[in-house]
């Protein structure tokens, strides 16, 4: 029997890895780690609203997030990796939320669920926080309102493929970030731009060039505000 | 008593119809203060009364010589606009007599001030808070009178007021600032503050002294508070101090966005203050900002946990201002929404309530079935949870073929999976001794509370809106109120048991009498007419044209209409000028009410148990914040 070191010196790839014993896994350091993660992402839920009994329902028997490693909701920010925001978020609720954005610790992501979370929704009122990306940084959002369980699920499991390209070379999935803590996400002229009536809406439209959708933008709303 | 008393042509609303003899009876006997009587679209009468005189009234109206109403169920205040007064409108039930009134004191709109009826309800209390922040009404004598619903630092005004636009006074950047610049921790109540000097102020967080500093009236206590039977074998040599705890807002175990302060002496509570309000989403004043069948979309996400029930609610309100006799076929099928929508609640009060006091398969064996209700509201509107289910005049539409076998599938097979958990739970030893003597209150007291639904019956007052005035031909229907004798936590648990085994009743029976015929009245002032008409006629066209290029048009008036939700009694004061949109729509919500009497429940019991209780009196906040 030829020893490993000559076959690998005569031979192609293949043969090396049969010859390696079995307890052994030769992968990249980042898809191992990915690998991982991905499939022990801890839930922060931020539940307020609505969404968050459709999130106790992905919990439950039927939906079962469970099988994507995730049914260990972990109320402790501390030990959570992925925050999700399932509900209407007011104004005196959103340092509460910046809060517990900054005590969870890097790598951290976040999943803005329902219409309310992600841009206001019907409460474009004045207690309200029109989308919460203006105060934390958002990953994935979901539509609905709620969104079904299914529309939770296929969230997370879009988290687990933005999982899957990181690295952890990327200094970003490791620093924290001090100065940011407790501040808004956005500067005072982006929060005007996209949380103006309609602002979400609108300004998608307009990076996605569909400005003729116009019977959504109300021009004077928006000059109003910004002259304030 | 029967539910409608005055049918009238929109026309006559605001007319007084024949003067009923017991109003006008107590009207002479209260006097001057009282300065008219009106009746509402329900023929309720309303009582003006002198703004100075309002608290005398108010006692003469509880107190046994009056008319005994003894139950507070509303404070809430009403702002027309370009420069009318602003009213602070009370309502009354009078529990031995099952009969409403409303009392009404007008205001000056520039320093709208009155007197407090805190010394006569404890109810008050909350009810006067929201008034104020919504209105800026001061309420002279009242004991803590601070915002409740917005941020106590809120600087843009009083946002029910009429000239306060709906997306607030400042800029969205702006208020973001506000918002984000809020200190976490720096808003104490009195109690609060009282307690926290109780130790010395050396261990308060530096924003509560300076707070305290600042607060007229406010002092230290000089020893921590005694509690009873706690001081009992203490060394007296040894100093003891109070600690204040935060739980929430973003707590598991609150139910939502709630935040309790608690002082605690060891593990016991001494005071427990519930702030609220971080849920706030502005649903009243959206409400005013939106048409008639709108707002049917707003009301299923104020209550997600029986949204079929606040849809059902809020269009019976706005079909009495109507004047509107819904179809036979659509009372029997709100019914059956409603009584769904009961036991929907209801599970995951279960589901929840057992996690919090730590037993888990509970909450999955609710869940399933929970899942089947939401797969026949799915199967009936589309959605699974914000349903939308009613329109003004009848449903979204006539239920689709085989739902209601559905219905009784589920209505057949739910029992058992009810006596499983029933099984699991309520002789379990653990469950009986966390729950039994714990939190409990009294009839009387709860009434003065304001207390309602299950925490209500819980504690021994038979209060049932579906027996008391009835609704949707509740009074035909046969089944039992369910009601508790010591009003602990093993009780409410108890009562709301036996109310899912009554709704499954209820249903039986509903499902046997679903008649033929249409869902929809045939009014075109409210439901558009038949396509078919619509496209054929001219008739149909022009009533086709004008509700849908103007609106459904309510006749002014206002009406107090309150039907039986799965928390309580659940009211919408609504008022119509005739327009297109309400003028005021006030959701006088359940949890509310029972939210506020949670210190009172948890005074000397340990923190654990406040956890249970807090569970067992079934709050949501959509609800409360709304």
């Amino acid at each position: 029997m030829p020893s490993s070191e000559e076959s690998s010196l005569s031979g192609g790839r293949g043969q090396v890895e049969t010859e390696v014993p079995r307890s052994w896994i030769i992968t990249r350091l980042d898809f191992l780690v990915n690998w991982a993660r991905r499939n022990s992402l801890w839930p922060m839920p931020f539940g307020t609203a609505c969404c968050a009994i459709e999130m106790m329902g992905s919990a439950a028997s039927k939906y079962d997030i469970a099988r994507f490693g995730m049914e260990r909701m972990s109320f402790s920010p501390r030990q959570a990796d992925c925050m999700i925001v399932a509900g209407r978020v007011a104004y005196k609720m959103a340092p509460v939320m910046r809060r517990v954005w900054d005590q969870m610790t890097q790598p951290k992501w976040c999943i803005s669920m329902g219409a309310c979370a992600s841009t206001g929704g019907v409460f474009d009122t004045y207690t309200m926080v029109q989308g919460i990306d203006t105060i934390v940084p958002v990953d994935v959002y979901v539509p609905g309102c709620p969104p079904r369980p299914e529309g939770l699920i296929y969230a997370l499991m879009m988290i687990q493929e933005k999982i899957k390209g990181e690295s952890i070379a990327d200094p970003r999935s490791r620093e924290e970030d001090p100065e940011g803590a407790g501040q808004p996400q956005l500067s005072p002229e982006e929060v005007e731009l996209i949380a103006g009536p309609f602002g979400n809406s609108t300004f998608q439209n307009r990076v996605s060039g569909l400005d003729s959708s116009s019977p959504l933008i109300r021009p004077g709303d928006r000059k109003e505000q910004r002259h304030k | 008593m029967t539910g409608t008393t005055t049918p009238s042509t929109p026309a006559q609303v605001r007319q007084v119809p024949a003067p009923r003899p017991d109003v006008e009876e107590m009207r002479s006997r209260i006097g001057v203060a009282v300065r008219g009587v009106e009746y509402d679209a329900a023929g309720d009468p309303i009582l003006y009364v002198d703004p100075e005189r309002n608290v005398e009234v108010l006692a003469h109206l509880k107190g046994s010589e009056g008319g005994s109403y003894d139950l507070l169920r509303d404070i809430t205040g009403l702002d027309l606009g370009g420069g009318h007064p602003i009213y602070v409108v009370y309502d009354l039930w009078s529990t031995a007599e099952g009969r409403p009134l409303r009392v009404k004191a007008q205001l000056r709109a520039d320093r709208p001030r009155l007197a407090s009826a805190c010394d006569l309800w404890r109810a008050a209390n909350w009810l006067e808070r929201e008034v104020y922040d919504m209105f800026g009404v001061t309420f002279q004598g009242h004991p803590d009178l601070r915002r409740i619903l917005m941020p106590e630092n809120y600087e843009e005004g009083y946002p029910l007021q009429k000239d306060f636009p709906l997306r607030g006074r400042f800029t969205r950047a702006e208020q973001t600032r506000r918002a984000m610049s809020m200190a976490l921790d720096d808003v104490y109540s009195m109690e609060e503050l009282v307690t926290a000097g109780s130790g010395g102020e050396d261990g308060l967080p530096e924003l509560a002294r300076r707070q305290m500093a600042q607060t007229p009236g406010v002092t230290a206590r000089a020893a921590p508070s005694e509690l009873a039977g706690a001081g009992a074998g203490r060394d007296d040599d040894i100093e003891t101090r109070n600690m204040l705890i935060n739980i929430g807002p973003q707590h598991p175990a609150t139910h939502g966005v709630l935040r309790l302060v608690c002082e605690l002496d060891g593990e016991r509570i001494v005071g427990c203050t519930p702030h609220i309000g971080y849920l706030h989403s502005g649903f009243e004043k959206l409400s005013e900002y939106r048409t008639w069948n709108q707002v049917i979309t707003l009301t299923d996400r104020m209550d997600y946990l029986a949204p079929m029930m606040f849809n059902v609610g809020y269009a019976l309100a706005v079909e009495k201002l109507l004047d509107v006799e819904i179809t036979p076929r659509c009372k029997v099928i709100r019914v059956i929404c409603c009584e769904l929508n009961r036991i929907l609640s209801h599970l995951l009060w279960l589901g929840t309530t057992a996690i919090d006091i730590g037993a888990f398969t509970p909450f999955l064996y609710t869940y399933q079935e929970r899942e089947r209700i939401y797969n026949l509201h799915e199967a009936y509107t589309g959605a699974r949870m914000t349903t939308s289910v009613t329109r003004i005049g009848g449903m979204m539409a006539d239920v689709p073929p085989g739902w209601l076998d559905g219905v009784r599938e589920f209505v057949e097979t739910f029992p058992r999976t009810l006596a499983e958990v029933d099984a699991l739970l309520t002789r379990n030893s653990i469950w009986i001794g966390r729950t039994q003597g714990i939190g409990v209150i009294g009839a009387e007291e709860a009434i003065n509370y304001g207390l309602c639904g299950p925490n209500l019956r819980a504690s021994g007052v038979p209060h049932d809106v579906r027996r008391d005035r009835p609704y949707l031909d509740y009074e035909t229907y046969d089944f039992d109120v369910p009601i508790g004798e010591l009003g602990d936590t093993y009780d409410r648990y108890l009562v709301r048991m036996e109310e899912m085994r009554q709704s499954i009743r209820i249903l039986e029976q509903a499902l046997e009498r679903v008649p033929d015929g249409p869902i929809n009245v045939a009014d075109s002032r409210v439901i558009l007419p038949p396509k078919s008409e619509t496209m054929n006629s001219i008739d149909g066209m022009i009533a086709h044209f004008k509700l849908v290029m103007e609106g459904l048009k309510v006749p002014a008036g206002e009406v107090w209409y309150s039907i039986e939700s799965s928390k309580g009694e659940l009211g919408f004061y609504i008022v119509a000028d005739g327009g297109p949109k309400p003028v005021r729509c006030r959701y006088r919500t359940p949890s509310f009410m029972n939210m506020a009497v949670l210190p009172r429940l948890v005074e000397g019991e340990l923190l654990a148990d406040m956890i249970a209780v807090n569970a067992s009196i079934d709050i949501v906040l959509g609800e409360i914040d709304r």
